[in-house]
């Protein structure tokens, strides 16, 4: 970095608008495409121990393992498989990283459903299919979607780790700026994925708050 | 709504065992159609057990549950607690649903129409005395715990079936709601003769709302079945005696309601009333307080007679101390027990819209006892 160059170059972010602005879609894609497919397989995962209760100790623990992985390594290990710079290879890795999470979060949000309403649904003639889905999982959303705001976020960060192989959105700007030895990039990249992270997060709080109306009392009772 | 629709309920030989320990034993009783059975017990006596096997929540190891005659084991278990209401402590109400999503449940289930079931949720919830567009909309979290169990028995209710389980309904209200709740109850027995299952540890609550009581003990071995009066005049063993207790004469107070007794008359007069012409009254019967009330006949307070004014007209500051207000279904235990606790020895009994009926005092409540508790009463007979 010089001396007289200021850390923010504004005449560059206009003149990169575009460049930026491809970016940032691609970073929201990579994380969309990564937490949905991660909510897949742990809601997936989640209702068979929630049927096999058995199953929890394994299943967690093999995503813990796999959370364990530092990022960098697991994108390096992937790239002779699936290919440098492939959307799968960046998948793969961040899919990995949501389900711990993910999957802890809906069971114990499934868990989170007192025993007495459990036995009241089934008293009243709910069949088990109809109760998981009428009952139960309604009831576990705001632990699942505290769940999905974590993961979430979580996400975002580790999208920008992608860019050591050719994927990760904003994550190219900061690494190219790094390797140019020109801040801007890197300053922008960087506040954008910052911003995009709490972006979803309250947007996610906000949609937790209008799918569960129940949990905050509009009135006291009379 | 005068549909009856009720069945028989029988017990033949249930057993329920837990390994090698016994949670039922053996239990054989018949509820008639329309009639309401208690089960009471310690905790381990196998009541709650046995409330859950009629809807197989617990499946009996040996026995027959027969409803309307069908054995419980023959049936889809969906389909058949579709058809039975269940009541239980509040937290059975699902937190997520609305009050009307709550009672629309089975309805839903069943697949009625939208119309149908959003007439049937309104009309149960006045039925079960809430205001239907204050509540409709609210969430089991914005109920007082009164409110909530109304909700759950207008839920039981939805579909009109023709058998109730109750497992400790009122178990989680204060006294004074749980004693109305009961009320109510009771006068929704009288228009709907639903065959209700009832579980109470309470000795008291089991008395007043039983027509028949099943006493159990631990291990789920029933001591003695039977209308209430007798189980009070009769414990069939020494465990029944000292279960209903050493106060069984004065339980039976609670068999008797004040409706079944003649009342005093009250000597009323409104404010603005002319206090020459209510001195008059007042004096001429042996009771010496004049009843006040507003001017819609609701009673505001007492005065004494010799503090009537000459002339002039009764104002509202003219009244002193109340007496507790009573209802025709109060049991005269109750109301014995308001008048020990408010230190008076005449409640003012009161109809529906707080309109006084007359007096009843210390000394009839006594008269009663003396009397053996008057006469037994059989489910919702007393007169309103």
């Amino acid at each position: 970095m010089r001396e007289d160059e200021p850390l923010i170059e504004w005449e560059w972010i206009e003149r990169n608008a575009d460049q930026i602005l491809d970016r940032l879609i691609q970073h929201i894609g990579l994380t969309l495409i990564a937490v949905a497919a991660g909510f897949l397989i742990s809601f997936a995962l989640a209702l068979l121990i929630h049927r096999r209760r058995r199953l929890y100790g394994p299943l967690t623990g093999a995503a813990a393992t796999l959370y364990t992985i530092p990022s960098i390594a697991l994108f390096a290990a992937l790239t002779p498989i699936t290919g440098f710079g492939s959307i799968l290879t960046a998948e793969i890795a961040l899919i990995s990283y949501t389900l711990l999470i993910l999957l802890r979060n809906i069971v114990s949000g499934l868990d989170s459903v007192p025993a007495e309403v459990r036995e009241a649904a089934t008293a009243m003639g709910y069949s088990s299919w109809q109760r998981l889905w009428r009952v139960e999982l309604p009831l576990a959303l705001p632990l699942i979607v505290a769940g999905v705001r974590v993961a979430t976020v979580t996400t975002v960060g580790l999208v920008t780790v992608a860019a050591v192989i050719g994927q990760g959105g904003l994550g190219q700007l900061i690494l190219s700026g790094l390797r140019s030895f020109f801040t801007t990039p890197t300053y922008v990249g960087a506040f954008l994925s910052l911003s995009l992270a709490l972006a979803f997060d309250v947007g996610l709080l906000g949609l937790q708050r209008r799918l569960t109306p129940w949990s905050a009392p509009k009135s006291a009772n009379a | 709504m005068a549909r009856l629709n009720a069945v028989d309920l029988e017990f033949r030989r249930v057993s329920k065992k837990y390994g090698s320990s016994t949670a039922v034993d053996e239990l054989s009783l018949k509820v008639p159609a329309g009639k309401i059975c208690v089960l009471v017990g310690p905790s381990g006596c196998g009541k709650t057990t046995s409330l859950k096997m009629v809807n197989r929540l617990v499946e009996p190891t040996s026995g027959e549950i027969l409803i309307g005659g069908r054995d419980v084991m023959a049936q889809d278990p969906i389909e058949l607690r579709r058809g039975i209401g269940y009541v239980i402590q509040q937290v059975g109400l699902l937190p997520h649903l609305t009050v009307a999503d709550n009672i629309a449940v089975v309805p839903r289930l069943l697949g009625w129409s939208k119309a149908r079931i959003r007439e049937r949720t309104d009309e149960l919830i006045s039925l079960v005395g809430l205001d239907v567009a204050r509540y409709r909309d609210r969430y089991p979290a914005q109920l007082s715990g009164g409110e909530r169990q109304r909700v759950g028995v207008a839920r039981a209710l939805a579909a009109d079936p023709p058998l109730m389980l109750m497992d400790e309904p009122f178990g989680a209200v204060d006294p004074i709601v749980r004693e109305r709740l009961q009320n109510e109850l009771l006068r929704l027995q009288e228009q709907l003769a639903k065959t209700i299952l009832f579980v109470t540890h309470d000795i008291d609550e089991a008395i007043k709302m039983g027509d028949l009581v099943a006493v159990m003990k631990v291990g789920g071995v029933l001591a003695q079945f039977g209308p209430p009066a007798e189980i009070l005049a009769n414990p069939a063993s020494e465990f029944v005696a000292r279960f209903v207790g050493a106060d069984r004469g004065l339980k039976r107070l609670s068999l008797t309601r004040v409706g079944d007794l003649e009342l005093q008359p009250a000597i009323t007069a409104p404010v603005d009333a002319e206090a020459a012409d209510a001195r008059r009254r007042i004096l001429a019967d042996p009771f010496p307080y004049l009843l006040m009330t507003d001017r819609e006949g609701h009673p505001i307070g007492w005065l004494d007679q010799h503090d009537i004014p000459v002339e002039g007209t009764l104002t509202e500051q003219m009244a002193e101390s109340m007496s507790p207000l009573v209802g025709l279904r109060t049991t005269l235990k109750d109301a014995l027990s308001g008048l020990l606790e408010a230190g008076v020895m005449a409640g003012i009994v009161v109809d529906e819209e707080e309109r006084v009926l007359g007096l009843i005092t210390v000394e009839q409540i006594a008269a009663a006892l003396r009397n053996g508790g008057a006469g037994p009463v059989d489910g919702g007979s007393a007169s309103a």
